[in-house]
């Protein structure tokens, strides 16, 4: 074997091995500078000049077009309050109280973030969707099947996941997200 | 015998970082590049286009919220400043945010910033000149996009706030000379 063969080996393994190594960490999911609150995850750099590239890259992956913090934070769940993977066979009650900022809504994704069909053609709860008592606090049903109150449909997908996009969020939880007090996630039960 | 490996697995190596580094740069601009080939594919660029809400078959971007109403404008700055002038929407939340070509956020403004007023924003490289009355933008790339969102609190608000946003404008500069 010449030397030229034995680079033309190990140069063609590594832009193959380099490159299919860098897809898997975008397609990885957004764990890069992650923080956490309760079964919800953030990110402190979308759609800024501070993040890093793979940041930035899973970013344009998932999140393309993102707004930077003070706009709007998005908080995604792809777990229950008990850890469990979502799952659109089974029913969850999602329950909160006054979340800290000007407007908030509740959309249901599969896979990389798109929106899933359903016979009630609904795919978020915003704010004025849910009735809150004299303490603030409201609650919401995610289900397969039609619910009595505000209910988003699942459309019995096998795993989905849901975005709170927080619009105007206080300084308080764009420099703590992990202290504010989101809603819980909790599943009832399973088809 | 195992010798002359050693520089080629060294330069493999060496190949494999770049290849990682590389990819993971080109990914943001790759995607933008498809996304605006997707967004203005249909209309022309330096004008803005009025999306339909977005639905389960309907969904020109990932992660596109069903409570916001989009309307963009893909922009080119190689012939000049591009003005976007943004109608405001009374009593609601409402941003134009500019996107270059590396999905970096190079300017956002909300009804909150503009105290309820109209966004004016002129969108330029270094060394282009701004018109009065518009605030400057600077982009380190001629392609890019300009975003407005719009939040509806329910789905028949439509047609009222879809009125209004059409009055906002995404325009080429036109040349004094």
């Amino acid at each position: 074997m010449k030397a030229w063969h034995r680079y033309a080996i190990t140069i063609a393994l590594a832009l193959a091995g380099g490159t299919a190594f860098a897809v898997n960490q975008v397609r990885g999911g957004l764990n890069d500078g992650r923080v956490s609150n309760g079964p919800w995850e953030t990110g402190k750099s979308f759609g800024t000049v501070d993040a890093s590239a793979l940041t930035r890259a899973k970013v344009a992956l998932s999140g393309l077009m993102a707004l930077p913090a003070k706009e709007a934070m998005y908080f995604t769940a792809t777990r229950d309050s008990d850890g469990r993977a979502l799952d659109g066979r089974c029913t969850y009650d999602v329950r909160g109280g006054k979340l800290d900022g000007r407007w908030w809504s509740v959309t249901l994704y599969e896979g990389e973030g798109w929106l899933v069909k359903n016979a009630a053609n609904r795919w978020s709860v915003p704010a004025s969707a849910v009735v809150a008592d004299t303490q603030g606090k409201w609650a919401f049903t995610v289900s397969p099947d039609a619910q009595a109150g505000s209910w988003l449909p699942t459309g019995s997908v096998k795993t989905f996941d849901l975005t709170l996009r927080l619009y105007h969020p206080s300084t308080d939880v764009i420099k703590n997200p992990e202290k504010g007090s989101l809603p819980v996630i909790e599943r009832k039960g399973c088809a | 015998m195992m010798r002359r490996w050693i520089f080629p697995i060294l330069a493999g190596g060496l190949v494999a970082l770049g290849a990682y580094q590389a990819t993971l740069l080109a990914t943001p601009y790759a995607l933008m590049y498809a996304a605006l080939q997707k967004i203005g594919g249909a209309g022309e660029v330096n004008r803005f286009a009025f999306s339909q809400m977005a639905t389960a078959d309907n969904q020109p971007i990932v992660r596109p919220s069903p409570d916001l109403s989009y309307s963009t404008c893909v922009f080119d700055l190689s012939k000049g400043p591009v003005l976007v002038d943004v109608m405001p929407v009374p009593g609601r939340y409402w941003s134009v945010s500019i996107f270059d070509a590396r999905t970096d956020v190079a300017a956002v403004r909300s009804d909150r910033d503009t105290q309820g007023g109209p966004a004016r924003l002129a969108l330029m490289r270094q060394g282009q000149k701004a018109p009065s009355g518009y605030e400057p933008v600077l982009l380190g790339y001629d392609r890019g996009l300009a975003l407005i969102r719009i939040l509806l609190a329910n789905p028949s608000e439509f047609p009222v706030v879809d009125a209004i946003r059409r009055k906002s404008t995404c325009k080429q500069l036109p040349t004094s000379n």
